[in-house]
């Protein structure tokens, strides 16, 4: 439809666009899969991704202190974002704090820690490798791109063959019966928020090397625009269905959605409101075919 | 006694207490090996709370369990399993958007899954080694929730066999209504495989369908009041003389403060219901005139509940026609109901019929709010008279009317969710869903007395019974459900009860 | 297909909460004096006209988003959307006050409990989770503010119609902190004396108990979202009348400061237990520590991770065990 709309949307510089654009939230949304896929959900990848930016930016070549980790810094930066996971899933399975709540303090946490590092003076990296994954170009696509098609293929297999990826689903599925089944449910929620913060972390990185500094804001919008996509890709919020490629797939619905929006001119303050309206439409239309009457829904 | 005479599973003088029932009142059961044993008892007998407790979901307060002559506590299901008993769960324990292998091996994957990563191939031959034993043709990963029920069933079975692998003995497998949602083909291949799994373990069936029971079964026992009551061989026992052991001795007539003169007999009923429709119920006709006690009765997915609540307006009727005193009343929501002069007590009083952490006052004038407001105000004075009044009217034993109502006897809890009702003084129909669940003796005749005295004053009630018993004990007319239809209807007047034999007939 | 769900066995000892009920009672207040006298040692200027009407002011706004999201917190659901709607709301008030005058302020206000109407109604009829619509809603509310205000501050001339606000009752009490303590007291009046106590009550405690006893459930939860939604627009007034400007970003940095001033309160996320006073009091505990921390000479930035660490614990200690067996 934009591609009759707006002669431009068609061309092959747009569609290389759509895909760089989509890299990181591809990755992010990955990681928010893995959460949704148990029926839990998460909003702390902004202050996540802007913790890990600030830290991946300090740690590589910067113009703040002389600090050269490479890709050392990197794998610190994804750590951290690990650890917040670790935070978000603890509170949930220790203290019992819903997810939507325990991820949203986890967020203020993440800006919170981030702001303390950017102390008022914005880190630009001068790390060359780092710049380059948002510059250099492999087949027509940018590196950042690459490593999202490989976020991709990894959160499939660990969906796939592994123990934590099937549990997450099956916790989604049926909570109760892995308990009756003796299966020890707590580790793997707490996991999979990890594995998630992963994700978001290595996200954080990538927003870094685009803008080629580390900014607080690094991860403004995406934990929205992450379950927009999700749930276009057809994950739903209640859990059990859904997966890795599905959400792909939800990324460049969405990321086709806004570029093709912007194309035909609509102002792109309105993607936000977009995906407002993407989501509840998506959930209501998920939830009628399980509306009963007397149901309790908070 | 030599090992292999070993009961595999025994059980002596199990206790269990609920708040205000004793649902297990010293228990004995013996399963042999290599013998399929049934389990009969009327709702509320203690077969579930028994069942629970033996894959370790309840912790009994008393008694003893023995696997093979050795006595066990069985704290989990896991610890359960691990003794060889596991339990095929009535409401199906699968987790549905998994494969069948995956479930078949949930909890003990073994090999299939080495540090983590699944090995999908070493899955489906463990999971096919498994659907072998029973001789199921099922695709190993085909996702859960494509099968066919019955389909689903075996893969339950399946997944019990498992536990063979950790206790290292013939397992005991508990079916808990196997049959109750399957079609009779379907049954006949569940009991082909049941005979097969008696091979190679032991098998304890419960269903409320007693010639079932009798069919599959070597022997029976049965359960009454929280208590094992006897024990037949199947072979050659009759159903009539185990619902004889179920319902035992009917209890003293004045228990249920028997009215000898029913007022009944008014042209017009109060509740008038023609063809009503809905998801589990389908074509119900019913009238209850006021001052009449009409008491529906039936086994578990009879759909009795459901027509309940939809008269409530708390399910959704596809079809019919409802009136009350001659006037067309559409139930939209159950505020339309209050409305109309309908009360409900739902059956799940600590979820559904109460608010736990409000008072005993604003329990009780929760629904008809204009009985303690002047204009849109809450007046304090009229309300506290006004609760006052019933507290002593029903004796509600309560410190005070601001105490919090979780904290009285469920008795006492259940009388005010009844009061509820009355305060509007504009009540004309009750439907009444287990009132007495969970209640003790004493608690029990105390809502007998209260039903009396408000059939006495007009209002028309629809009981859903705890038990035969007292279906018939309270009911001036009783109606059968089976499956979804009403099959009969009984005349139950004073001096004239039917037995619950005659009953039970039309129910199962 | 159904499966079996491990049934809580009846809470038999009904002392247990209401031990942890008094405890969180007073926590708010025991909170709020400790702060204070903590500050008064650390600063010897605190405890003056000057520097406690200027915390009122900071409070007012809070205090107001808090109440009005505290009634859909009691009826157990959430609304995410408070802080962008106030954003919202400043935009318009600025762009619609040079051509409606002091119109302005109530045609804002009516707009805002539009907005929150319309989601209750999406929350209650769709029957989505409420902390889905609201962020959705969020979302939506921010984009609408953008676009209208071109992503830019808008500027307010005339400020007189809103002037109002920085009065001062008696010479000392700034008048938007009165209006904001008189907001929540009519809240809670109404509440105490009409029959909606004991429905919001019912509804957050236990919404399928309170519908089959036939409180009007969904009338009641709507409502809740529309004066959460008419407390957001008055807040909204309020930062414009300081800030002489609307902005599509103004309020949202609130967000968290209102959610944290709720569960500080000690009003459980769960629904039911709490009251709009106690999210009064978590208001001027999170103002105080807002304004407190430069005092003590700690960095600002450790505000939100200090926000982050309350909502979490708080949400924790308030939170009623018994009532959910599995937590998403």
């Amino acid at each position: 439809m934009f591609a009759a709309l707006s002669p431009q949307f068609r061309s092959l510089g747009n569609a290389q666009n759509i895909m760089d654009a989509a890299a990181v939230l591809a990755v992010v949304t990955c990681g928010i899969t893995f959460v949704l896929m148990m029926g839990s959900i998460d909003l702390s990848s902004a202050g996540v991704m802007g913790a890990s930016a600030l830290t991946v930016s300090l740690l590589v070549a910067n113009n703040r202190n002389d600090n050269d980790l490479g890709l050392l810094g990197i794998a610190v930066a994804v750590l951290l974002g690990c650890a917040f996971g670790c935070l978000s899933g603890l509170a949930l399975v220790l203290l019992k704090v819903p997810s939507f709540m325990a991820t949203l303090g986890v967020s203020a946490i993440g800006l919170g820690v981030a702001t303390l590092m950017f102390a008022g003076v914005q880190p630009n990296i001068t790390d060359a490798m780092l710049k380059g994954w948002a510059i250099d170009r492999f087949l027509g696509l940018s590196y950042l791109t690459w490593i999202a098609v490989a976020c991709i293929l990894v959160g499939w297999l660990i969906q796939r063959y592994t123990r934590l990826g099937r549990y997450a689903y099956a916790i989604g599925g049926a909570e109760e019966v892995l308990a009756l089944s003796g299966v020890k449910v707590k580790p793997y929620k707490v996991a999979v928020f990890a594995l998630a913060g992963a994700f978001y972390g290595l996200g954080g990185v990538m927003v870094t090397s685009q803008l080629g500094a580390g900014l607080v804001q690094a991860g403004n919008g995406y934990d929205f625009s992450a379950i927009t996509a999700a749930v276009v890709g057809g994950t739903l919020l209640t859990g059990g269905r859904g997966g890795v490629l599905h959400s792909a797939v939800g990324v460049l619905l969405v990321m086709v959605l806004t570029n093709g929006l912007v194309q035909v001119g609509v102002s792109p303050y309105w993607q936000g409101g977009v995906e407002g309206l993407i989501v509840v439409a998506a959930v209501a239309a998920a939830v009628i075919p399980q509306r009963r009457r007397n149901q309790v829904v908070k | 006694m030599s090992v292999a005479e070993m009961p595999a599973l025994e059980v002596r003088g199990l206790v269990k207490h609920y708040p205000g029932v004793k649902a297990l009142d010293g228990v004995d059961l013996v399963v042999r090996q290599h013998e399929v044993l049934g389990l009969a008892g009327e709702n509320g007998a203690g077969k579930s709370t028994l069942l629970k407790a033996l894959v370790g979901l309840v912790t009994p307060d008393a008694g003893e369990i023995y696997v093979r002559g050795e006595a066990v506590k069985l704290r989990s299901v896991v610890e359960a399993a691990n003794h060889g008993i596991g339990m095929v769960f009535q409401e199906q324990s699968l987790v549905p958007n998994l494969t069948a292998a995956e479930n078949i091996l949930l909890g003990s994957e073994g090999a299939s899954v080495r540090r983590g990563l699944y090995r999908w191939d070493v899955m489906r031959r463990l999971a096919q080694e498994q659907l072998d034993k029973i001789g199921s043709k099922i695709d190993p990963l085909a996702r859960t929730d494509s099968l066919s029920f019955a389909d689903r069933q075996m893969v339950e079975i399946a997944k019990v066999l498992r536990i063979e692998q950790r206790s290292q003995h013939p397992p005991v497998i508990i079916l808990d209504e196997p049959t109750s949602v399957l079609e009779s083909k379907e049954i006949d291949t569940l009991f082909a495989q049941i005979r097969r799994l008696r091979e190679f373990a032991s098998v304890v069936f419960v269903s409320h369908r007693l010639d079932e029971v009798l069919d599959v079964c070597d022997r029976v026992t049965v359960l009454r009041s929280g208590q094992s009551v006897g024990e037949v061989a199947a072979a050659g026992a009759v159903p009539r003389e185990l619902h004889r052991m179920m319902i035992g001795s009917t209890g003293s007539d004045d228990h249920y403060h028997e009215n000898a003169a029913s007022v009944v007999g008014s042209e017009q009923p109060r509740l008038s219901v023609r063809g009503l429709s809905g998801k589990s119920f389908r074509g119900i006709d019913l009238d209850v005139a006021a001052g009449e006690i009409v008491s529906i009765v039936g086994v578990h997915g009879s759909g009795r509940e459901d027509v309940c609540r939809a008269l409530f307006g708390a399910e959704p009727a596809t079809a019919g026609e409802i009136r009350m005193d001659g006037r067309k009343i559409d139930l939209r929501s159950t505020r339309a109901a209050c409305a109309a002069g309908i009360g409900y007590v739902p059956a799940e009083r600590k979820i559904e019929g109460m608010v736990g952490p409000m008072s005993v006052a604003d329990n009780m004038t929760l629904t008809k709010q204009k009985a303690r407001c002047a204009g849109p105000f809450v007046a304090p004075a009229k309300q506290a008279s006004l609760v006052d009044r019933w507290i002593e009217r029903l004796s509600i034993r309560t410190p005070t009317r601001d105490t919090a109502i979780q904290r009285l006897s469920g008795g006492n809890q259940q009388k005010v969710v009844l009061a509820r009702w009355l305060v509007g003084g504009d009540i004309k129909l009750l439907l009444l869903d287990h009132p007495t669940r969970g209640l003790d003796i004493g608690a029990r005749s105390e809502v007998y007395r209260l039903m009396r005295e408000l059939a006495a004053s007009g209002v028309a009630t629809v009981l859903l019974a705890d038990s035969l018993e007292e279906a018939i004990g309270m009911a001036d007319r009783i109606l059968v459900m089976n499956d979804g239809r009403v099959v009969t209807e009984v005349a139950c007047p004073a001096g004239g009860k039917p037995s619950p034999l005659d009953l039970v007939k039309e129910m199962v | 297909m159904s499966t079996p769900v491990a049934v809580a066995e009846p809470a038999a000892n009904p002392a247990g909460p209401r031990r942890a009920g008094r405890l969180t009672g007073f926590m708010p207040l025991i909170a709020l004096v400790a702060l204070v006298l903590a500050l008064a040692i650390a600063d010897s200027d605190f405890l003056t006209t000057r520097s406690l009407t200027a915390a009122l002011r900071t409070a007012a706004p809070l205090i107001v988003l808090a109440a009005g999201a505290t009634l859909v917190v009691l009826c157990g659901g959430i609304d995410l959307s408070i802080a962008a709607l106030a954003s919202l709301s400043t935009v318009l008030l600025a762009l619609w006050l040079p051509d409606l005058g002091g119109l302005a302020t109530p045609v804002v206000i009516l707009a805002a409990t539009a907005i929150g109407a319309v989601q209750g109604v999406a929350h209650v009829l769709l029957r989505i989770p409420s902390f889905i619509v609201t962020l959705g809603g969020m979302s939506i509310l921010s984009a609408v503010a953008l676009v209208v205000s071109g992503a830019g501050t808008v500027r307010v001339v005339d400020d007189t119609p809103v002037k109002w606000l920085e009065l001062y009752v008696g010479g000392y009490v700034p008048m938007s902190a009165a209006v904001a303590i008189i907001v929540v007291a009519v809240i809670a009046v109404v509440l105490k004396v009409t029959p909606l106590q004991s429905w919001v009550s019912a509804t957050g405690y236990s919404e399928s108990a309170a519908r089959l006893a036939g409180t009007p459930v969904d009338l009641v939860k709507i409502a809740a979202f529309c004066v959460s939604g008419a407390c957001a627009g008055l807040a909204a007034v309020m930062l414009v009348s300081r800030q002489y400007s609307g902005g599509p970003t103004m309020a949202d940095n609130l967000l968290l400061p209102a959610v944290a001033a709720i569960v500080v309160g000690g009003t459980a996320i769960t629904g039911g237990h709490g009251s709009v006073w106690r999210s009064l009091a978590g208001a001027l505990v999170v103002t105080l520590l807002r304004v407190g921390l430069p005092i003590v000479g700690v960095p600002s930035a450790y505000e939100q991770i200090l926000y982050g660490v309350i909502i979490v614990v708080c949400v924790a200690l308030t939170l009623d065990w018994s009532k959910v067996s599995i937590i998403k």
